[in-house]
């Protein structure tokens, strides 16, 4: 066989298409959609199962006890107790949990954030002791379990003294006792929302004042004063919105017409809408596809693979399309529904036209051996909140400090050679030279603590304290929906990491480095 | 010599250098010594009964496992310490020490226990500041003579052998001759001899124990001078099946049926492992890859018949032929990468046998009832619990973490967003909504007539979320090989199977390594949380048992610290061996 006779019959090989049952691709996407549907059916079985064993023993499933009330009360809370004014359902009690989640975990991720920074410097300080206390405190702290140290914090807390009149290291002031700490608060009052209105009015005509500052001060130089203008307009919105924040109240109408509007859209027009939308993304999907295999020469000779592909997404996008029209009519309903209760809220949180002030503040107030419930009272950290807040920041802060230290030590030591050269003092250094730029290496691990933070609220549980999980666990325990709970439970949890991964992203694209 | 190290010029220079310095120096010793008091105050407190941890301790470790069938507990301990001994051996891990550095630490242990009894407050027993003076004078005495007395202190190094001999001598005269008091509790009393030394029920197993860790560790140390390799292999087989044994035949103790074991189970198991090892000895010869795949592909559909079948109801089969058969077509399909000489093909055949015996005998073991009679259904509980749920979990979550991250990194796109979706899922729940989800939704998913214990759903859920973990760190290593790496194995005509497991998959877990322990570490802290779920592990009896036996009522703090001591000790040694592999490894590279 001569060479040139061997080149043409490779090439007519490979014009060949090989039999379907040595082809690759076809093996691979066969492997794929049945394993696919191998998934697809394993969940659906199981689904069937559940509810099938639910049903047996008269439990429906689905989202309807919603509204239903919910016959315990919580242990702390924007709302703890069923009263006539104000209904205590199964859904509002869910929310308070979720709202206490918020507190904890908001508040820890605080605390830890600024511990740990303090730890994590000193754990590179060049004196002994500060190094050598700094890692003893991280050694300790994160190799026990944070379930061990809540509970830990908890049996500690309850050792101490009982709550009277005249407990406390600053009587009637700050309270520590058995029953939680308690110190005096600032919150939001009634007319909180109208001055944040009436501020957020203002500060587009602030941006664009502004703007127009910048612009003249590069079109002329010298000291135009941009920053003290604008503090002083700040300020001035600050005090022209605390003071005169009554013609906001007009939103309430504003709030209360776009509810009632939203609620009178036909359920047709949502399903359909969201039909259109499952087609529309395949169908721009499909379009970006076909212009990724777009050559000078016209549209390249599409591939088995691109095949299937194209396929694929047509296929995803007509399921998406029937489900929402056929099989799934309540998701149209649930979002029309959710979409009027967020207006209603809204529109509720405005007052009746009186100038309010936003803020208030309040003392520790006490009523027979126990605090005064949340809402009417100083700041109170129950002892079960006080526990898990305790083993949150703890804990957290051991590991953050070991994000800040490595953040730290990636910094190369040219840097902080080069800031002494400069002659800056070394927490001029640290500040103005080596922390700048360790935070870009910080920021991922960072968020990720912070995620972990939220996520071990849930071991709130252990201690009693009204998080969503604890709260989820009494609700399916009332009326067995543990299908529903659960997946409201990953919801929640979901969203929380999807903000906080955000927030996360958002920062590191702010902070890359501009490379040339 | 003038820039010789002298204390005080030591001191001058790391603690008040400056007024910044000295500052620092000042606050944080109060801080710490502050800490320290404070810590020491809740160990020691007034209402504290350390006497709830003394005598409870048989139930920390082992729940109410029965006292007469104790043995079987200490079979367990001496299997594992003979396999740490042989291990110790075999890895050769830290050969020698450092005598100055040694020292350093025991001075440094002394300082420590000398300033806690310094600052300890004053509802601390007189006994226990004693000890802590004593020991901390006896060591900072002792390790700073020795440094003077003993010739060239600086260049001499102690061999691990001696390091483990005298660790395992002193805990023994601790053992035999401290006056810890006889703990008892009987019918619901507590009997406390005081001043004897612990009863020998305890120490005469526990200076077993030792002995056995000390005679394997040089046992070893002269075995693998000629034959490290199979001890490696060896050992490493006794530490993936080994602890399952203890569990299910040593500490469950299974009534077994032998007629049926032998009607059964055994010709079964012998019909797979003969029969499948045959057929995969004649398909892997070179040459016939198509005929494995032919037979793959038709076993595949044979065993997805019998599952059909068996939800159907069309005729009956023992659910380990189903799964056998699965892992037949599985092993069938795998053939053409392992095809290959005659060696290749009998360790292939062999590695099959292997595993049908193990499958075989572990699903037999598990449905087995135990003839261990104990009032509360889980047969393990306490520490023993905690060690077994973790060590298991990362068993069991590792090959499903590998196929996870395999999938995660496919250029298929359908395996690709399964894969991830599942791991970002996962890794966005918290693991108690998982093991929530497990322990109630599981009997709910299963069908009709099926059930499942509490703790083996929860281990389900424990290991599905372990194994998202383990897929993203060993998506981490597989990402770091190098494109050539592809390349070079395309260049060799590999299959992507053969490419995966012989070229990806050994440099990716290299690189995972660390972080695999780290995920290990978290693992073991994190398996606290089955004491919410239902599982009797040591956190729960510290919180919940004892305080509510009437001699201890209300007696948290003492075993919760004791607990928390418990964790840190497994906890900070094994982040100490992960820092010290972490840096072998470091070095081990060449690049």
């Amino acid at each position: 066989m001569t060479s040139t006779t061997h080149a043409t019959s490779l090439a007519a090989d490979s014009q060949r298409r090989p039999p379907f049952w040595r082809n690759t691709t076809l093996i691979k996407w066969t492997v794929q959609v049945a394993v696919l549907f191998t998934v697809l059916a394993a969940f659906w079985f199981l689904i069937t199962q559940a509810r099938s064993n639910l049903s047996a023993r008269g439990i429906p499933v689905g989202y309807d006890w919603f509204d239903d009330p919910a016959n315990f009360q919580l242990g702390e809370g924007i709302q703890t107790v069923d009263s006539p004014e104000r209904r205590l359902t199964m859904s509002r009690a869910l929310w308070v949990g979720m709202a206490n989640t918020f507190r904890v975990a908001i508040a820890g991720i605080i605390f830890a954030t600024i511990i740990g920074v303090i730890v994590g410097v000193s754990r590179l300080s060049k004196n002994y002791v500060a190094r050598r206390a700094s890692s003893v405190y991280v050694e300790m702290l994160r190799n026990v379990p944070i379930l061990v140290q809540i509970i830990l914090w908890l049996a500690i807390l309850g050792s101490i003294g009982a709550l009277t009149p005249d407990t406390g290291p600053i009587k009637g002031w700050v309270i520590v006792s058995q029953k939680g700490i308690s110190i005096p608060r600032v919150f939001l009052a009634d007319g909180f929302y109208q001055f944040l209105s009436l501020f957020l009015l203002l500060s587009v005509g602030i941006w664009f004042v502004r703007r127009r500052l910048v612009a003249r001060q590069e079109r002329l130089g010298g000291n135009q004063h941009v920053g003290s203008i604008t503090t002083a307009l700040v300020v001035a919105a600050l005090v022209v919105s605390w003071f005169a924040n009554a013609p906001m109240a007009f939103l309430r109408g504003v709030f209360a017409s776009l509810e009632s509007a939203w609620g009178s859209i036909p359920q047709v027009v949502v399903q359909v809408g969201l039909a259109a939308l499952a087609v529309g993304v395949g169908a721009l999907r499909v379009r970006a596809f076909l212009q990724s295999r777009r050559t000078p020469a016209g549209l390249a000779k599409l591939t088995d693979d691109d095949w299937f592909r194209l396929l694929f997404i047509a296929l995803v996008a007509i399921v998406a399309a029937f489900i929402v029209l056929r099989v799934w009519p309540g998701l149209s309903s649930w979002l029309i529904n959710s979409g009027r209760d967020f207006f209603g809220v809204l529109s509720d949180k405005f007052g009746d036209g009186r100038g309010t002030r936003p803020l208030d503040a309040m003392r520790p107030t006490l009523s027979t051996g126990r605090f005064v419930n949340y809402g009417t009272t100083g700041l109170t950290m129950t002892v079960f909140y006080a526990s898990l807040f305790f083993g949150l920041v703890f804990y957290t802060s051991a590991f953050i400090a070991e994000v800040v230290r490595g953040g730290i030590l990636a910094v190369p030591t040219g840097q902080g050679e080069a800031a002494a050269a400069l002659g800056l003092s070394r927490g001029q250094a640290l500040r103005k030279v080596i922390l700048p730029q360790a935070f870009r290496v910080i920021m991922p691990p960072l968020g990720n603590q912070y995620l972990n933070l939220t996520k071990n609220t849930s071991l709130g549980i252990a201690v009693g304290f009204s998080e969503i999980v604890q709260v989820g666990q009494t609700v399916y325990n009332k009326n067995s929906q543990t299908l529903a709970v659960f997946s409201i439970y990953m919801m929640f949890f979901l969203a929380c990491s999807l903000t906080i991964s955000s927030i996360v992203n958002y920062i590191n694209r702010r902070l890359a480095i501009v490379e040339r | 010599m003038s820039t010789r190290n002298t204390p005080v010029r030591w001191v001058r220079e790391n603690l008040f250098s400056s007024v910044g310095n000295s500052a620092q120096t000042v606050v944080f010793s109060l801080i710490i010594l502050g800490l320290l008091r404070w810590l020491l105050g809740q160990a020691f407190a007034e209402e504290s009964n350390w006497e709830s941890v003394a005598t409870n301790l048989r139930l920390l470790m082992a729940y109410n496992y029965p006292t007469g069938q104790f043995v079987r507990i200490w079979v367990s301990a001496g299997a594992l310490f003979f396999a740490v001994g042989l291990s110790f051996a075999t890895w050769n891990v830290r050969p020698m020490i450092g005598f100055r550095r040694l020292l350093t630490t025991l001075v440094g242990f002394g300082c420590f226990a000398l300033i806690c009894g310094l600052v300890t407050p004053g509802t601390t027993p007189s006994v226990v500041r004693t000890s802590m003076f004593a020991i901390g004078g006896v060591l900072v005495v002792g390790g700073l003579a020795a440094g003077r007395l003993v010739p060239r202190a600086g260049e001499r190094n102690v061999g691990f052998g001696r390091l483990l001999v005298a660790v395992s001598g002193l805990a023994m005269a601790v053992v035999w001759l401290v006056p810890f008091g006889k703990h008892s509790f009987i019918d619901g009393a507590i009997a406390v001899e005081r001043g004897v030394t612990i009863a020998s029920s305890t120490k005469m197993p526990w200076t077993v124990l030792f002995a056995v860790l000390v005679s394997t560790f040089f046992a070893g140390r002269a075995i693998a001078v000629r034959i490290r390799k199979q001890l490696k292999i060896a050992l490493i087989a006794w530490w993936v099946v080994g602890p399952a044994f203890v569990l299910f035949l040593v500490l469950r103790d299974p009534a077994f049926d032998w007629s049926r074991i032998w009607s059964v189970d055994v010709p079964i198991a012998a019909a797979f492992a003969l029969g499948g090892g045959a057929v995969l000895y004649v398909l892997a010869r070179p040459g016939r890859e198509d005929l494995a795949r032919v037979v793959g592909a038709l076993l595949v559909g044979f065993a997805l018949l019998h599952w059909v079948a068996g939800f159907a109801g069309w005729y009956g089969m023992l659910q380990k032929v189903r799964i056998s058969f699965v892992l037949l077509a599985i092993a069938v399909l795998l053939v053409p990468t392992f095809a290959g000489e005659r060696r290749a093909r009998l360790r292939l055949s062999g590695g099959w046998i292997g595993l049908m015996v193990v499958l075989h005998w572990l699903i037999t073991a598990i449905n087995t009832p135990s003839t261990l009679v104990i009032s509360a259904p889980p047969f393990i509980g306490g520490l023993v619990l905690t060690i077994t749920i973790a060590y298991y979990v990362m068993l069991a979550s590792f090959p499903l973490g590998v196929l996870l991250s395999l999938a995660r990194t496919s250029k298929l796109p359908i395996f690709r967003v399964l894969s991830t979706g599942f791991v970002e899922v996962v890794r966005g729940v918290p693991l108690i909504t998982v093991l929530f989800f497990f322990s109630i939704m599981l009997p709910l998913f299963l069908p009709r007539g099926m059930g499942i214990s509490d703790l083996a759903a929860v281990f389900t859920g424990y290991t599905l979320f372990s194994a998202a973990y383990m897929a993203e760190n060993l998506r981490g290593g597989l990402q770091s090989v190098r494109r050539g790496q592809f390349d070079a194995s395309d260049a060799l005509g590999l299959t992507t199977v053969q490419r995966t497991v012989f070229i990806t998959l050994p440099q990716a877990l290299r690189v995972a390594i660390p972080n695999l322990v780290g995920q290990a570490i978290a693992t073991f802290k994190e398996t606290s949380l089955i004491a919410i779920v239902g599982g009797f592990d040591i956190l729960r009896i510290a919180n919940s048992t004892i305080p509510n036996q009437p001699d201890f009522l209300g007696q948290k703090r003492p075993a919760l610290l004791f607990v928390a001591l418990v964790y840190f000790v497994f906890t900070y040694s094994m982040s100490k061996s992960a820092q010290s592999l972490e840096k072998k490894l470091e070095a081990g590279r060449v690049r």
